[in-house]
């Protein structure tokens, strides 16, 4: 498949004009080459019809499951019209709006995200969003240490183990240090809410133990559904709130692309990173979008930017305002609800067959259980050969179970019948 | 735009004057305003907080460009300019004098044989045009 | 122009009533946690699709018309790729999901791994970063860690005044120095200088290659080996890898790491600023850097290993964008042995363009340039870059780069790609000479461009000064307390004054 238009002859009037005799004498700057390899051990070239034959034959080496596992991906409905929207060329095919006049489109969906997240989450201002809630997370620590110039980093339990391993990761480069107590030197504390085991909690209590030593309080919101029926963070005093946006409207990908978000409050405004779109005028009084605040950004204050960050994930928040404008707030309002009854009826169903429940706080869709001794491993692997992927096996024979309304009643039914068959065999 | 004399100004484009009191008062020249472009928001120092001669003290930002701001002499930070953070745009306008960005008490005035008087700064500035 | 928060109030809805489910209701959580207000608005499905279809069309896109943005590489991003990353097997699969139900997709993996081994000859890749700024990051803390590793303290990194801002800003992130070096009269990093600032605490050099101003770096061996001699690596900014395909291997000219750019050089779409996708590849002696987890292969089975000492860790959850991945991967299938076809005809796009521009436009060096080159309008004056760029929209162009790199006054990078036809350039440079032409006869009317677009030119600097950064009831740019702040054309008489 060749995407190229320059036909034979358009190239032989090309290199005319330009004045030299081949392509080859163009590439004489190029030193040093390598011997003509035949292609770098590449395989022939396909058609577009060979491709998609190869790459079906790819995808359908991998088996989809019924998920009852979150863990940091959650597997949500995701309404058709998103998609269909998405796919327009002016949306998918575009850069970065640095030409304000080319790109109002995406600048207005930019602020719409930025107004919905800020909504969502109590908190003044949001960027166009970055990577993903573990490296918004990150970022939003380096904020942090930038904005009161210290070292420590203190995080509560239940977060994500895997945003805590990027935490580490980003910290040792930074030279941050990951703490276990609450004192002067630390620059910001960080809860997750719900948790990683799916606990709710007013955290309140951990923003006014950062507030007391001058420290920021970070919340990390890996499940966002959840703020349609949760109190948001900025409601008990979150300074930052960063977290995971796949939940609205993007497919679970096999772990990306995702979408981060990143909120703050009003004094952490000029060391907020990313992008971030503004409301203006144009010379003749009409409303418009800039990207505002570009002094901040890596391409002009370079070794003083807070952050290297260049893109955002702007296709992944138009499709997650997309899907909140969808969805409205009687439509997110209901997936929460859903999400919430599916799992508490789950975990009812599994008490009544010895599965111990060990969340000590109220859950929101995701809850953990410890298998009757010895046996998650034999659950789980049960649930597999019925095409259900039943929960992230932890330590100490500890499954974490997810629930969303993509797990239909019947689902649900099959799940306890067939343990309850299992353990009846026993 | 007042008199320049008695005004000293860097390579980096600040100028500075001393007032009777012996205290700095320190901000950037036309020239770097007109360079910059519209100013859009200023990064100040804490009162309090010391600078060695050329070390950078502030940022300032406009639209497209963010520069940062040397202190012209060493010396502690006794005032900023506040009112920059709703007025940006008095530092384009004013430069010398609503536009004042910061005020020094110098710990060695004899630095100021380092830097340029008016004259000489016109001269630097015209030479960077070539 | 309306926000979607700014309807009147209406719904649709996609799933069933949450209120038929029998079961548990909220009012089983404490009330305490119970959110009070869900301050969202409903809207009718019908009013959405056309809010976000009209606003799509106050947009610009590939799909659209030239994008010819320097440094960007604005190419075809081929449809059936879209279709292919939809393939239910891909998109519907979770992360977490066991090994022996992710076969298809760790293979995707290994083999697109292979594949940028063979076209970089480098000996190992990581496809975690998300970005090309995020494998730029992770190179540089591999770089840390490679020197903590051997106990030694360098703490600063090289990089040439012609550098993407992101170099600077990722050697802050993980708290290095950055030493700038001025780039030659022909526009390559000056080696003498080079030569003179290679002290014994310089960890990193990077480069980009082609550089930013379009140009091979043509000391990049005696570079290399300079840098090697010395202890320090050598990092390649895959930027511009659409100029080497099949060409030349950033791994033959000295480096030991690179990023590539898989939403520049592999065609996946840039969907209005992201999601990209960054892969970074390294040379043996740093493989074990590499961050967790490793794709596997034993040839039987594929699995992601975990169990890697000096790892320097996970950059992001789970394993990278996949979705970007399949696409990148789908579209080196698809050219296989033939991708320097790519380079090729990017490179000759570039050089005619040039040619069809250089006389009215200041080339300031004077070399062969890649697959993109960058032209000095400051003949046509100060702010002849923004005017240029402003109106070459009316002409129905996007503009291309402007004012990078810092190094050259009112500075137009211009990067056609292979995917353009000869008369689509023919038409741009017809049109920019055009342009050229009105500057020096109706200079006023450029400035006030553009004038076919939805808007005409925005304020900048209101938006800055006064941010409105977010919908709330009482948005607009009215002014509390009778305060309003000076708008453009004010500005402008006030500085006459």
């Amino acid at each position: 498949m060749n995407y190229i238009p320059v036909t034979e002859n358009d190239k032989r009037n090309m290199l005319r004009h330009i004045g030299v005799n081949s392509i080859n004498d163009l590439l004489i700057e190029l030193k040093p080459r390598i011997a003509d390899s035949g292609g770098l051990g590449l395989s022939n070239p396909m058609s577009e019809l060979e491709l998609l034959e190869h790459m079906k034959r790819l995808s359908e080496k991998n088996n989809l499951m019924k998920y009852f596992i979150g863990a940091g991906a959650y597997n949500h409905y995701v309404p058709a019209a998103v998609n269909h929207l998405l796919m327009r060329g002016e949306f998918l095919t575009g850069y970065t709006p640095y030409q304000a006049e080319m790109s109002q489109g995406t600048l207005q969906a930019m602020y719409e995200f930025q107004s919905f997240i800020c909504l969502l989450t109590g908190m003044d201002v949001a960027n166009a969003s970055m990577y993903d809630g573990s490296s918004a997370l990150a970022e939003a620590v380096l904020l942090s240490s930038s904005y009161n110039g210290r070292n420590g980093v203190f995080v509560n339990n239940g977060l994500n183990p895997q945003y805590v391993e990027v935490l580490k990761t980003y910290c040792e480069g930074a030279d941050l240090e990951i703490v276990n107590e609450i004192n002067e030197k630390t620059t910001c504390v960080i809860g997750q809410n719900p948790d990683f085991y799916g606990n709710l909690e007013n955290l309140e209590y951990l923003s006014d133990r950062a507030h007391k030593v001058g420290a920021l309080f970070i919340t990390c919101v890996v499940e966002p559904t959840s703020l349609a029926i949760v109190q948001p963070p900025g409601y008990y005093g979150a300074d930052i709130v960063v977290g995971e946006g796949q939940s609205f409207g993007i497919p679970i990908n096999f772990g990306g692309p995702y979408l981060g978000f990143l909120g703050v409050k009003d004094f952490l405004l000029k060391k907020i990173p990313g992008r971030i779109a503004g409301m203006t005028a144009d010379s003749k009084g009409r409303k418009g979008f800039v990207m505002t605040f570009q002094a901040r950004e890596q391409h002009i204050r370079r070794e003083r930017a807070t952050s290297n960050i260049t893109t955002n994930v702007e296709l992944m928040a138009i499709a997650s305002t997309i899907y909140l404008s969808l969805m409205g707030r009687t439509g997110l309002k209901n997936v929460a609800k859903l999400c919430y009854s599916r799992a508490h009826l789950l975990q009812e169903k599994l008490a009544k067959m010895d599965f111990k429940v060990l969340n000590d706080k109220p859950f929101y869709n995701e809850f953990l259980v410890r298998a009757p001794s010895g046996s998650s491993e034999n659950v789980l692997s049960h649930l597999l050969k019925e095409g259900i992927l039943g929960g992230l096996h932890l330590d100490h024979d500890n499954i974490l179970i997810c629930c969303t309304e993509m797990n239909s009643l019947q689902d649900i039914e099959s799940y306890a019948s067939i343990i309850n068959e299992r353990m009846l065999l026993k | 735009m007042g008199s320049l004399e008695g005004t000293k100004f860097t390579k980096e484009h600040e100028w500075i004057t001393i007032s009777s009191e012996g205290l700095a008062m320190i901000g950037i020249s036309d020239f770097a305003q007109e360079q910059l472009g519209d100013i859009v928001s200023v990064e100040l120092p804490k009162v309090g907080s010391k600078f060695r001669q050329m070390q950078p003290m502030a940022i300032v930002d406009s639209v497209k460009a963010s520069s940062d701001i040397y202190s012209p002499l060493s010396g502690e930070v006794v005032q900023v300019n506040d009112e920059l953070s709703e007025h940006p745009e008095w530092i384009n306008e004013s430069p010398y004098e609503l536009g004042w960005i910061i005020k020094i008490k110098p710990s060695n005035m004899e630095e100021l044989d380092d830097l340029m008087t008016a004259g000489q700064y016109s001269e630097f500035v015209g030479e960077m045009g070539k | 122009m309306k926000l979607i928060f700014e309807y009147e109030e209406s719904i649709t809805g996609h799933l069933p009533d949450s209120s038929d489910d029998d079961s548990h209701s909220l009012g089983d959580l404490p009330r305490e946690l119970i959110r009070k207000e869900l301050p969202l608005p409903n809207v009718s499905e019908i009013d959405v699709i056309r809010h976000y279809s009209n606003m799509s069309r106050k947009n610009f896109g590939v799909d659209i018309g030239f994008y010819p943005l320097g440094s960007c590489t604005m190419k075809y991003n081929p449809k059936i790729n879209e279709d292919i990353a939809k393939l239910e097997g891909f998109m519907q699969l979770h992360p977490l999901s066991h090994q022996s139900c992710i076969q298809g997709s760790l293979q995707l993996m290994w083999e697109l791994g292979e594949y940028f081994k063979k076209i970089t000859g480098m000996d190992a890749f990581s496809l975690q970063p998300a970005a090309g700024s995020q494998s730029e990051l992770l190179g540089v803390m591999i770089a840390k860690a490679y020197f903590k590793e051997k106990k030694e303290k360098r703490t600063k990194i090289i990089i040439p005044d012609s550098a993407h801002g992101t170099n600077p800003a990722t050697a802050a992130m993980c708290k290095f120095e950055t030493i700038t070096v001025k780039s030659d009269s022909r526009g390559n990093m000056d080696i003498d200088e080079f030569k003179e600032l290679l002290e014994e605490d310089i960890a990193l050099v990077m480069l980009t290659n082609p550089n930013t101003l379009g140009l091979f770096e043509e000391k990049v061996l005696e570079i290399s080996d300079l840098a090697h001699r010395n202890g320090s690596l050598m990092y390649c900014d895959g930027a511009n890898m659409n100029a080497l395909l099949g060409i030349t291997r950033p791994a033959d000219q000295g480096f030991d790491l690179i990023h590539l750019n898989l939403h520049k050089t592999f065609s996946t779409p840039h969907g209005g600023g992201g999601p990209g996708a960054g892969a970074l590849g390294v040379k043996t002696h740093l493989s074990d850097f590499l961050p967790l987890p490793r794709v596997v292969n034993d040839g039987k089975n594929l699995a992601l290993d975990y169990d890697r000492r000096k790892s320097v860790g996970m950059t992001r959850y789970c394993y990278g964008n996949f979705g970007m991945l399949v696409r990148a991967y789908a579209y080196i299938r698809s050219w296989g042995n033939e991708l320097r076809k790519i380079s090729e005809h990017a490179i000759l796009n570039a050089n005619y363009l040039c040619s069809l521009l250089k006389e009215d436009f200041e080339l300031p060096y004077d070399r062969r340039c890649a697959h993109e080159f960058v032209l000095s309008s400051r003949k046509l004056g100060q702010k002849s870059a923004l005017n240029i760029a402003k109106r070459i929209m009316d002409y129905g162009f996007h503009p291309p780069t402007i004012y990078f790199p810092l190094i050259v006054p009112e500075a137009l990078m211009i990067e056609p790609t292979e995917t353009e036809s000869k008369e689509t350039l023919d038409e741009f440079a017809t049109a920019l000479r055009k342009i050229a032409k009105e500057l020096k006869e109706n200079p006023d009317f450029v400035k006030g461009a553009p004038y076919t677009r939805s808007v005409e030119r925005l304020d900048e600097v209101i938006a800055a000064r006064r941010p409105n950064l977010r919908w709330n009831a009482h948005t607009g740019l009215e002014e509390e307390d009778g305060k309003k702040m000076p708008g453009i054309n004010e500005r402008e008489d006030r500085r006459q004054k």
